[in-house]
This record gives C-alpha cells, structure tokens and sequence, in this order.
C-alpha cells in the first residue's frame, strides 16, 4: 500500500507538476519570441501558429497552471514567514476558491475573444 | 465486531519478497490496533514481529503504518481508522529487519548528526538553569518529541534521500536551538543549514499529519530556516 496523501502532500505534487510544466511553457515562449530575430516574416509565420484555436485553449491551461502555482507560492511564502501552519489545509482551501474565482473571471473574458 | 488485518511480513533472511498475511479478528470496544495484533500474536500466530513496550504513547517504539498513515499501534483505536480491512506496514524509508519491525539506525544516526543535548557555556551553580514561562513555552511541543519516528518515516523528501536529517531530528535542532537556557545555538545552527538538513524540508505536512503527540513540527523547521537565513544577510 502507499502512503496515503494528504491536502499538504496534494498541493506539494501539483505545486511540482505546475513549476515543471511552466518550465517547458517559458522554453516554448522563448523559441517563439526568438523568431523576431529573424524579421517579421519569420515572426508573423510562428504568431500565426500560435494563434490557432488549439493554442488558445491551451492559454486557458496556462492560465490554470499559473495561477496555481501562484496562489500556493503565495501559501508557501506564508510559511517563510511562520504564518498559518497549523491552518495550511483552510488555507490550501482558501487559494483555491480565490483561484478558481480569478480563473472563472479571467478565463471568460479569454473564452469570449476565442469565440468572437 | 469483527475486522481484518492484512499484516505486512517478511523476513529478509529467508525471503525473497514480503508478502501480507490476513487475519480475522473480533475486536471489543475500545481495543487499539496493537490490542489486536498481541491478540493475532498471543492466540493465531506467534510469528508474527513488531515493537512496543510501553503501550501507552510515552516510549514511542511501536510506530507503523496503518491503511497508509503513519502512527502509534497504541494509540490508535481499531475503529478509528474507519475501515473494515486494517492493512499494518512497516514505517517506510527504513530497512525492514522482520516484518513490522525497521532498522532505526538511521534515524539516530540524523539525530545524533545535530547535537541534541543542552550545552551551555556558562559555568554550572548550585542552582538549576532558569527559564522563564515564556521562553519554556516556545518549546513547549518540541520537548514533547517522544522518537517515534512517525513523521521522519512519512516525510517524501526523506524517502527519497535519506541523507536527509528529517523532520525529527531537525524539529531537536529547533529544540535547542530555541532553548533560551542553550548558548550552543550558532553551532546547532551551522549542523542543520544544509542542503540535506533545513532546506530539504518542502512543507508538505506529512509529518505534522501523522505525528502521534500532534506537535508543530513544521513550526519548528521553519523557525530555524528563517534563524539561518537572518543570519546570512
Ligand atoms: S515529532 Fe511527533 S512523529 Fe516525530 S518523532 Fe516526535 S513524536 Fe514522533
């Protein structure tokens, strides 16, 4: 049997998951802004990659990723500070209605320009 | 009322893989889960090994796992755990010698590795070192530490390097560390800021989780990275 895992364990391994996940996401964006070395036609042909309906709900997840690892760096700089440990799961609780509010807000105001 | 313990077993002597062994047992109201293992022992199989001594929380030698959580065979009650089927393991992140039973060596020797004992340097009196209420009280959880090894053996980052120091030793550090009575702070301090001492402590809670005596473990570590950390700027 494994160990069993717990809300402290839960946001620790997604904490993980998202910092390596925007680690590849910032590679990514690196390769695509380098193009503006290359003149504006080399520019203008990956922009246009990247604006395809496909990237932009993958916008939607970047959002989701960010905003996570965001809201629980912000739990864990609590911590730094010798605040709430003993309330991390209320806490871990807390950033995560605040971030799925935030998300709600600003992930419909991207979903409406995708449609339009 | 009638439960089932899957008990881990494996004698590394004479097996090749461990294996869980079941048994039925009725448990009465308010038995814990080590009433019921000297119950398997004494009366369905005497083979099977564990530790305790104690059984009432203070001497800390029977901490295992229980459905995947960490803690005292004594002071957990069968009924507790909310479940029917009662899988006992090992603490992971040691050797198993024999079934229920880890080798703890390594868990002293991190203990060991952060001086916990009181050092002063000032010169003994015929009086005993004063401590006011106050200052007692910031380490009021960390002297409470009995060395089960629960949180140490819950703790990932300890799983997965066992160099590191691990929640128990580091929570002594913080012990006498924050002793207002301890002048031997700065050496202490020196000992656990390391990669494989405090800054290998993620906050992932395990240990506060699981510990058998509900201390502030985390606290503790987080006092003392900030007590390094100060110290450096
Ligand atoms: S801090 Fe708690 S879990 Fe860890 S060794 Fe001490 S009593 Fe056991």
């Amino acid at each position: 049997m494994g160990y069993r895992w717990h809300t402290g364990s839960v946001a620790w391994i997604l904490h993980r998951l998202s910092g390596v996940a925007l680690t590849f996401y910032l590679v990514l964006h690196i390769w695509v802004i380098h193009h503006i070395g290359q003149g504006p036609e080399a520019f203008n042909a990956i922009m246009a990659k990247v604006q395809t309906p496909l990237f932009k709900f993958l916008e939607l997840g970047l959002l989701g990723t960010v905003l996570y690892h965001s809201f629980n760096g912000f739990r864990i700089l609590l911590f730094d500070f010798g605040i709430g440990i003993r309330q991390q799961k209320q806490i871990f609780w807390g950033t995560v209605v605040v971030g799925l509010l935030v998300f709600a807000v600003s992930g419909y105001g991207m979903l409406s320009h995708i449609l339009h | 009322m009638k439960y089932t313990f899957k008990v881990y077993r494996f004698n590394p002597e004479t097996d090749d893989a461990p294996r869980y062994q079941t048994y039925e047992v009725d448990c009465e109201e308010g038995w814990t889960v080590l009433d019921a293992l000297n119950y398997i022992k004494w009366y369905l199989d005497g083979s099977v090994s564990y530790r305790r001594s104690c059984r009432h929380e203070i001497c800390g030698s029977c901490a295992v796992m229980m459905n995947g959580k960490n803690g005292l065979l004594c002071n957990t009650q069968v009924k507790d755990l909310g479940s029917k089927t009662i899988t006992i393991e090992p603490l992971k992140g040691f050797p198993v010698l024999k079934d229920l039973i880890v080798d703890m060596d390594l868990f002293i020797e991190r203990l060991k590795a952060v001086n916990p004992f009181f050092e002063s340097s000032e010169p003994p009196t015929d009086r005993e070192y004063y401590q006011s209420p106050e200052d007692r009280a910031i380490i009021d959880d960390a002297v409470n530490c009995i060395l089960c090894g629960s949180c140490t053996g819950s703790c990932p980052s300890f799983w997965y390097n066992p160099d590191y120091l691990g929640p128990a030793a580091l929570f002594k550090a913080f012990r006498f560390v924050y002793d207002s009575r301890d002048t031997a702070a700065a050496e202490r301090l020196e000992l656990v800021d390391d990669h494989n001492g405090l800054w290998r402590c993620h906050t992932i809670f395990n240990c506060m989780e699981c510990c058998p005596k509900n201390l502030n473990i985390t606290e503790g570590i987080q006092y003392l990275k900030r007590l390094a950390f100060m110290r450096k700027i």
